[in-house]
Parts: C-alpha cells; structure tokens; sequence
C-alpha cells in the first residue's frame, strides 16, 4: 500500500490523462490552424500558429487555475486536479513555443538582440493604449518556467513546502500578467468586442469559483461556541455524526482538525496534509490509514505520521469520547506524537 | 453512502472506480468542449487581415535603372504603359529586416540587373532583393526625370507602418501588436510609410521624408503603430505619394 514520488509508476490512468491532454490540445490546435486558414486566407501562417499557441496555453491556464476551487466546491473534481502537474507542464510548453515564435518573428532578424528588442522596441509606459505588452508575456513565461521546472515532488520535498507552495502560488501573479499582455497586446489589435467578452468570461469564472470556494471554508472556519470542560477539552460533535472510516473537520483555536472514526476508534489530527496542504478531513480511512484525498498521502490516525520509509507527520490533538460525545483538546501535539484513540461505545466494537 | 464510499478516487491505483469514472469522463468533455468553443471562436473573431501577398520563394529577375534618394528604388521600364511615365517603380528592400540603402550605394542612375521577390498589396509592389544578385549594366542611356505634381499642405491623421511588412511580408502587419516587429524593420532601413485610411475608398499611402527630403527612419521609431497627425507637403513624385514633414512636428493623438 505504500507509495510515494520515488515509486508511482506509470499506469492506466495516468496514461489516459495525458492521451486526453495532448489529444484536447492538438485537436485545439488544429481547430484554430484550420479554422484560420479558411476564414482568413490573407493571414500568414506564422502568425496564426503563434495565436493557436498563445490562445491554447491561454484557455489552459483558465481550465487549471478553475480545478483548484472547483474540486474544494465538489470533490468529484479531484481526478483532475490529482494529474494538474502534467496540465501546467504542457501549458508551459505551449507558453514557451508561443514566446520563441514571437521573439523570432517579431524581433528576429534585424538590427538588435531579440531580448534587447524585447525591452527598447516599445518605451510607451507611460501610456495605456500604448502600454508595452511583451514584456508582461515574458515575465509570466520566466514564473511559469520556474513553476514547471518545480512541480516534481522532488522539488517540494527539495524546497520545503512552505517555500515551494509560495513559489507556486506565482500562478496567480502569471495570470495577472498575462491579463495585460493579452488585454494592452491582442485586444488593442484585433478589437472585436467578443473578444473582450470571452476574457472577462473567463476572467469572471475564475473569480466566482475562487469566491464560493473562499466562501465555504469561511464557512467552516467561523464555527465557533463548543462546550467546554474544566481540562480544556471541547465537545465537537458526537461519534456516530462521523461516518465509519471517514472524517470530519473543525475550525479550533485557529487550526483546522479533521477527526476520523475507523475501526471502533477515534482520532484527531491536523487538517492540512504534508504534500500540498491537501484536505485530510475529505480524505477516507484506508487499511487503518488517513488517506489525503488529493493525492493519496497518507498517515497513521493515532500519530499523525506516513508509514515508513515515509517521513512526513503532521500534528495529533488529545481526544476522549465520552457518552457517545467526542472531546477534543484544541493545542496540538508536535507534529508524529502518539496520542491515545478515542474508544467508540457501539455494539459490536466496544 | 455506501455508493459515495465507492467513489473515493485513489490517483495512484490503476483505474478509478466506475460510478466516478463516469462522472469524470462528462466533466472531462465539457472541459474540452468550452476549450474547443473558446478556440472557434477566437479563430472566428480575428479580422485584421489583409490582402497582402510576399512571393515567398519566388525569384523574378529585373532589369531597371536604380534611384539612391529617397528610399531605394527601381525603375523598369513599361513601353505599353503609355508615354506620360512609362515606368513601373519598385521600392526596394533587402531580405529580413534591412533596408537596400548598402546594396544600391553608388548606383544611382545606373541601370542594373537584379533578382528578388514580390511583395505587393493594392497595386502597391516592392521587391525584396537577393543577396549579391545586383549586376551593374551602365549608365542608363537616357535620364529620366520623375513627372511630379504638388498636392500642397495637408495634414493626415494615419498610423506609420513599415512598408514591407504592410505590403505583405506579414498579415496583419500594423496596429499595436505589430510595433516591435515595424520598429525593428524601420530601425533597420525598410522605407516607413504614413498609413492613412479614408472613409470611401482605398487606404493611402505616403513614403515619409523630412522638409528636405531626407530619410526619417531613426527620428520616426519613437511614433511608429501610433494613432497620429501629421502636417506636410505632399507631392506626387513618378507615381508615388511623398510627405515632406518634419518629424518634431508629428502629434499623436
Ligand atoms: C517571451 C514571452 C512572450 C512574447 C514575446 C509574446 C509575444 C506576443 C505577441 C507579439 C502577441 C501578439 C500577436 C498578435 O499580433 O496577435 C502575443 C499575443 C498573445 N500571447 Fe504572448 N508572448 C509571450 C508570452 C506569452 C505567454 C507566457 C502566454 C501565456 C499563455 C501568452 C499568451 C498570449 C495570448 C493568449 C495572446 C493573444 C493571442 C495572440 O495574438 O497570439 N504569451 N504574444
Ligand atoms: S495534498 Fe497531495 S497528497 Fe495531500
């Protein structure tokens, strides 16, 4: 049952998420290839295949940057975001062909260093309608490249998560980026105002599933008023609220902890899993195991650790059940710390 | 809940279970469906295109007597054109994003012989020379004196735009997010020309000189994809529009 970054193989599901990717992408291309050459035969082809590239890369950003809140608003999206590495790595490699073919095109084969054209071509910061929006395309690509070059869990485990999930976050800053490269370059030219309406469609989407995601953890995160014992213990809920091998999640005392009930027991631990901060309340118990629903990390209920030879752990709370009522103590343990499980009083376990 | 239970999606395990995959697969194909419509339309949407034409790899050969000032040019000889100006003129350029300045250095008023290829939109036609395949042949017999008529002052509202590129060397070849690339050309001698739409008809084209008739490539980069207006003197000059301004006076507008 073990696994980890070292060993996850290549299987049947992970080859049909990348056969659909390329298949989504080259059929995307084509559509606007083909598509262009028809509806527009005076254009030349190097730049219709720079807009199919840039435009793919565009729409592929939104779909990866939707699957975060997306599959926090229903957990049936999780398939997809369990692969989104092998997303951003493929729009990075559009992104990357889409920039090499401008730079070329555009400031190739003259009198300057393309780079240096890049930056001294257009000067007019000081105007919007004129506002330089190659340089924005170059430095959301240099944030897309560091991200990609990233997203193995060598690197998270390399980097630390902390650092690593700060890096990563720079998708956010990228998009921002790109929003003016594509709204002060594209639109200027080609000023068609569907086109302004399809980006703040998707500009849109993307806010409103960031807000309803915000909005159901705020929701969570603002429970508040559990009973509390002279030890400090707080009652949050009753044992058989929690369904068999699964958890359930708490906003105490500024931390969020997932208790889970397998196996005639009860434990807590912290919510936010080790890998990338995924769930641990969502995930399910597995041959004895909190399982992280994201990306299948898992750990033991009692210690808050991975089995061995894993060596991620995060922190244990102290817990009793007491009338069928779980008790939980809001100060966590250091992160592996062995606590006592809670004994579940129903038939058949006690 | 049992049925949920079964759902639980484990990335790491070969396949997923089947109530999920199901789910999965339909959300997969709207995903892909909202891409592909995105890209229709976007594809759909682009309407800055023009009929320009670049003969990409297409090699005439032409033989013609080479004028040095403003901007490069050939002038060939077109005896069924009539006896006012019987004359075709070709302005020249050299491959990438170089004018012909160097190539014709020293040949003004000789007749030559050279090979190059076609760019050309509305009538308008340059030649993009190959490299080393101008041959002197002479002085021309004959001077010929360019039939020229003065339009007088005017002052036209138009964008500058490298010649080569709008004539057809790339589509579209103007606007905003072609500036990097009409900067580069300008900046490397490829003759600009002030771009001015009209209500009714064709588009106009001016080659731009200073007061003096001199080229205006260095001082005119800084305006080039702009909205301006410019004020000058336009003169007519063996079938071309020239505007004589100089280019502190251009106003962006
Ligand atoms: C070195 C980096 C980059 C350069 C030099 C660059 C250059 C350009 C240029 C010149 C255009 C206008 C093309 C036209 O006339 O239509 C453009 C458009 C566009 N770019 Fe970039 N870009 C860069 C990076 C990026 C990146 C990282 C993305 C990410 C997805 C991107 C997405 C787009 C999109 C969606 C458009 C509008 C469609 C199009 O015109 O191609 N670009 N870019
Ligand atoms: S977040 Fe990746 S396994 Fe938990």
């Amino acid at each position: 049952m073990s696994h980890g970054y070292q060993f996850v193989g290549w299987n049947r599901q992970k080859k049909l998420y990348d056969l659909t990717l390329l298949g989504a992408v080259l059929s995307y291309l084509l559509l606007f290839i083909v598509g262009s050459i028809v509806l527009h035969p005076d254009a030349v082809i190097d730049m219709i295949i720079l807009r199919a590239l840039g435009t793919c890369a565009f729409v592929l950003l939104h779909v990866i940057l939707a699957i975060g809140p997306l599959a926090r608003l229903d957990r049936r999206w999780l398939p997809l975001l369990y692969n989104r590495r092998h997303m951003g790595v493929t729009m990075f490699t559009l992104a990357l062909l889409h920039g090499l073919l401008s730079l070329l095109t555009y400031h190739g084969f003259g009198d300057t260093h393309p780079l240096v054209s890049l930056f001294t071509s257009n000067t007019r910061y000081d105007s919007l309608s004129q506002f330089p929006f190659q340089p924005l395309g170059f430095f959301a690509l240099i944030l897309l490249f560091l991200m990609a070059a990233t997203s193995h869990d060598f690197w998270l485990a390399t980097l630390t998560p902390p650092i690593w999930k700060t890096l990563h976050m720079g998708v956010y800053v990228a998009y921002g980026l790109l929003l003016g490269h594509v709204g002060f370059g594209f639109l200027q030219t080609e000023t068609h105002p569907a086109l302004f309406g399809l980006l703040a469609a998707g500009c849109l989407t993307l806010l409103a599933l960031h807000l309803a995601a915000a909005g159901k953890e705020t929701k969570l995160d603002t429970q508040d008023g559990f009973q509390q014992d002279g030890e400090g213990y707080l009652k949050l809920c009753e044992v058989l609220e929690i369904p068999n091998n699964r958890g359930r999640m708490f906003f105490v005392g500024g931390d969020r902890i997932a208790v889970f009930r397998y196996d005639g027991r009860v434990s807590a631990i912290s919510n936010a899993c080790q890998h990338q901060n995924g769930p641990l309340g969502e995930g399910r118990v597995i041959d004895g195991l909190v399982t992280c629903p994201w990306h299948g990390f898992q750990y033991d209920p009692a210690t808050g650790a991975s089995p061995p030879p894993f060596t991620e752990k995060v922190p244990t709370f102290n817990l009793k059940v007491l009338n069928g009522s779980v008790w939980v103590h809001p100060n966590p343990n250091p992160p592996g710390t062995y606590v006592n499980p809670g004994l579940v009083e129903e038939p058949g376990h006690a | 809940m049992r049925k949920h239970e079964e759902d639980f999606y484990i990335g790491y395990l070969s396949s997923a279970p089947k109530g999920l995959a199901s789910v999965t697969r339909l959300r997969i194909l709207i995903l892909i469906a909202f891409a592909l419509i995105a890209g229709g339309a976007i594809t759909a949407l682009q309407s800055k295109f023009w009929p320009g034409v670049f003969e990409f790899g297409t090699y005439r050969d032409f033989e013609g007597m080479i004028l040095e000032r403003p901007y490069p040019t050939l002038l060939v000889k077109r005896p069924e054109a009539g006896d006012h100006f019987p004359y075709s003129r070709y302005l020249l350029v050299n491959p990438f994003k170089f004018g012909a300045d160097e190539t014709v250095q020293g040949l003004n008023g000789q007749t030559v012989s050279l090979k190059g290829q076609l760019v050309f939109q509305d009538g308008k036609t340059m030649i993009e020379v190959a490299p080393e395949s101008v041959k002197p042949l002479g002085n021309s017999a004959e001077p010929v004196s360019l039939p020229s008529s003065e339009w007088g002052r005017h002052t036209l509202r138009g964008e500058i735009v490298d010649s080569k590129c709008y004539l057809g060397a790339m589509n579209p070849g103007n606007l905003k997010t072609h500036k990097a690339c009409a900067v580069r050309c300008i900046s490397g001698g490829i003759p600009p020309v002030f771009l001015v739409r009209q209500k009714e008809g064709a588009a106009l084209y001016f080659l731009m000189v200073d007061e003096e008739g001199n080229q205006v490539n260095e001082a005119c980069l800084p305006f080039v994809a702009e909205p301006l207006e410019i004020t000058g003197n336009v003169r007519q000059e063996g079938g071309m529009l020239i505007l004589y301004a100089n280019p502190e006076t251009y106003i962006r507008l």
